[in-house]
């Protein structure tokens, strides 16, 4: 279970005050797969940032599993990024200098898990995506953009987490392999009953999900 | 994978970069174990040569050098005054004189050539007529004259500082007035003097009670005998044209030359070995400093390259380094990550520093020296000017051993000097790698959403 309450979301630019979230107020029961759009600036990319604890609300609460995670200490805040929270991103963001499969195993690390099997757990989380052997052993440049995206899911998935972050994973891929992705993620909503939280500005994608929250200027308009 | 071969693996990342970094590094701690290097055996001569430089302090009448020059030979009274200046040891005080044939019967063993001849150009008239050619010119052809120094101790006649080498016969009490002298081998051999024989000086009879040898062509062609018995001969009473003190301890040489400096006032000219010994190493003194700065210098460079190519290192991994955050990654965990790169780097630049060091600091060590040491010997030349004659020729002798000994500063890298340029260089490492490293601490997490 998580729950918004109140969330504003203020940055501080040369240019003035910018508010990114207005008084957001939600909440995504557990396994549910939701979706969130909004225009560009809507403050879909900041509401998701605060969720996973990258940053925290200028004011307002996120409690997930009955912790208030902005409340937490830094060090507490990176142990529930590493253990409950996988996260995939638009860009891919994949760690240039290590191969597929290190990738993998760096979050398995990070997450605590065992380092005589982080090896083989890697390498069958990529290998049910869909990246072969050999693949395994490029680094991301060597990979296509598509291949990239599911490494960054192989990686997401590593702990287990019981929350998947998804900020426009399918964005910079052509709606064919996007689809893919997308029906990567549904199949594990389903499976493995994690919660998902995707952005995506994509209407057909978000009308497959349980649940679409429209973000406009901050606020959320629709549940 | 963990932290150490994340870091290790980015350090080799892009070689190129590395490698720059890598040999800027090594350079700048090749220059600082040199420069120590340089540093600790300039110093090390230092100490040798003020170590060795004696504590004999030399004073002579105002104007006076050997027989050269003018001004009243110093009194008994001012003798008194250097004998009970404090830490002042023992006193030798001298007497030189030259006979003309006028006054010897001895035949000089040195020939005049054109260098005595110039010396003697303006000396008086010969008074006694004596010399058959006085009458017929104005000035008397020059004849080679016969060196005398009364001293009250023969040894310091000698060129080493030593004892002086009596090849036969006994050594003559030099606080006697009796009329006995040492003569100089090549004389005695020159006017077949033997121990035991006789000769006139000054219208007396005086008894060669032995000979000596110095190996110096000038002492060995003169005679010494006892101080009252050449300020007799000459009606000099009490008079003295050079006083060496020893003072008790080399610590005390430059407090005693001031001492005696107030006591006798403008009447003595007062050298110290110490005191040219000073003078000589300040050219070395000077390299020991430069080498200082250079180390500091060296190693601020060091400190810096690798400071600032880190610094860029981490900007450049700004949305990396949130990725890794954005994952569960602890600061923790980033900054030993960077720590161990920027380590890596640094200490492959040090080790090729270090064997780098060690093969230019012994020609550093010997160019910075000579270089220097070749305007040192020019001002140093003029103060040793040879041949002063009489007392002067031990004190030449010593200041041209100095000189050599200057230019012979050998570089030796001792462990300690070692440890040190290791100890610098890891503190340099460190901080260059620590420094940045903590930078990542406030990258944040969000930092992974930026698209660039
Ligand atoms: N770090 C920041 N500093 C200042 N302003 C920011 C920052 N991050 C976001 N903003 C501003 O907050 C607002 C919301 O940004 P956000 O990235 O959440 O939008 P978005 O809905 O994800 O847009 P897009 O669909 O283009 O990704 C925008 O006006 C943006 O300029
Ligand atoms: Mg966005």
């Amino acid at each position: 279970m998580l729950t918004v309450e109140n969330v504003s979301k203020t940055f501080n630019t040369p240019g003035g005050q910018v508010q990114a979230l207005k008084d957001v107020n939600l909440s995504v029961k557990t396994g549910e797969f939701v979706s969130i759009i909004g225009k560009s600036g809507s403050g879909k990319s900041t509401l998701l940032s605060i969720l996973g604890a990258l940053d925290n609300p200028s004011t307002g609460s996120i409690i997930v599993d009955d912790t208030e995670i902005n409340k937490l200490s830094g060090g507490n805040q990176t142990q529930y990024r590493a253990k409950k929270i996988g996260f995939v991103f638009q860009q891919y963001n994949l760690v240039p200098n290590l191969t597929a499969l290190e990738n993998v195993m760096l979050a398995l690390e990070f997450g605590g898990y065992p380092a005589s099997s982080r090896l083989d757990r890697a390498s069958q989380l990529l290998e049910s995506v869909g990246i072969e052997e050999d693949q395994q052993q490029r680094r991301p440049t060597r990979l296509s953009g598509g291949q990239q995206q599911r490494v960054s899911i192989a990686r997401a998935l590593a702990n287990q987490p019981a929350y998947i972050l998804a900020d426009e994973p399918t964005g910079n891929l052509d709606s064919a392999t996007g689809k893919k992705i997308f029906d990567l993620l549904h199949d594990l909503s389903r499976s493995q009953k994690t919660t998902i939280i995707v952005v995506t500005h994509d209407l057909e994608i978000a009308g497959k999900t349980d649940r679409t929250f429209t973000l406009k200027d901050g606020k959320i308009t629709t549940k | 994978m963990n932290v150490v071969t994340r870091g290790v693996k980015n350090a080799v990342r892009s070689p190129l970069k590395s490698g720059a970094i890598v040999l800027m590094f090594a350079i700048s701690i090749a220059l600082i174990l040199s420069m120590l290097v340089a540093r600790g055996s300039v110093l090390a001569k230092i100490d040798d040569v003020k170590a060795n430089a004696g504590t004999a302090i030399t004073i002579s009448p105002a104007g006076v050098m050997g027989d050269q020059g003018g001004g009243d030979p110093l009194t008994a009274a001012q003798i008194a005054t250097i004998a009970s200046t404090a830490n002042v040891s023992s006193v030798t005080s001298s007497l030189t004189d030259q006979m003309t044939t006028a006054d010897t019967n001895l035949t000089s063993s040195l020939t005049l050539g054109s260098f005595g001849a110039r010396q003697q150009r303006s000396a008086p008239t010969d008074t006694t007529g004596a010399d058959p050619t006085a009458t017929q010119t104005t000035r008397p052809a020059p004849t080679p004259r016969i060196s005398v120094t009364g001293t009250t101790d023969a040894n310091s006649v000698s060129t080493t500082g030593g004892t002086l080498t009596i090849s036969s016969g006994t050594a003559i009490d030099g606080n006697s007035s009796s009329s006995v002298a040492l003569v100089g081998t090549t004389l005695a051999t020159k006017n077949n003097l033997a121990v035991g024989s006789t000769f006139t000086a000054y219208g007396q009879t005086v008894t060669v009670q032995g000979i000596y040898t110095t190996g110096n062509a000038f002492q060995d062609s003169g005679i010494i005998m006892p101080l009252a018995t050449v300020q007799t001969l000459t009606g000099q009473p009490g008079a003295v044209s050079s006083v060496s003190a020893k003072v008790n301890s080399s610590d005390n040489v430059a407090s005693t030359v001031t001492a005696l400096k107030t006591a006798l006032g403008d009447k003595a000219d007062i050298t110290s070995q110490a005191e040219q010994a000073a003078t000589s190493v300040t050219s070395l003194e000077g390299i020991a400093s430069l080498t200082l700065a250079g180390v500091i210098a060296a190693a601020a460079a060091g400190a810096l390259i690798v400071l600032l190519a880190m610094i860029l290192v981490v900007r450049e991994r700004r949305r990396e380094i949130g990725v890794i955050k954005a994952i569960g990654g602890s600061n923790g965990k980033v900054i030993g990550q960077f720590i161990v790169e920027g380590l890596t780097i640094t200490v492959i630049g040090a080790v090729i520093g270090l064997v780098l060091g060690i093969l230019v600091s012994g020609p550093m060590t010997t160019s910075l020296v000579s270089n220097s040491q070749n305007s040192t010997s020019t001002s140093t030349s003029t103060t040793g000017r040879g041949g002063r004659g009489g007392f002067g020729g031990g004190f030449a002798s010593a200041q041209s051993q100095l000189n050599t000994n200057l230019t012979q500063v050998t570089a030796s890298l001792t462990p300690q000097i070692f440890l040190a340029a290791v100890g610098i260089t890891l503190l340099i490492a460190l901080l260059g790698s620590a420094i940045p490293a903590w930078l990542t601490a406030r990258i944040r997490p969000a930092e992974v959403l930026r698209t660039e």
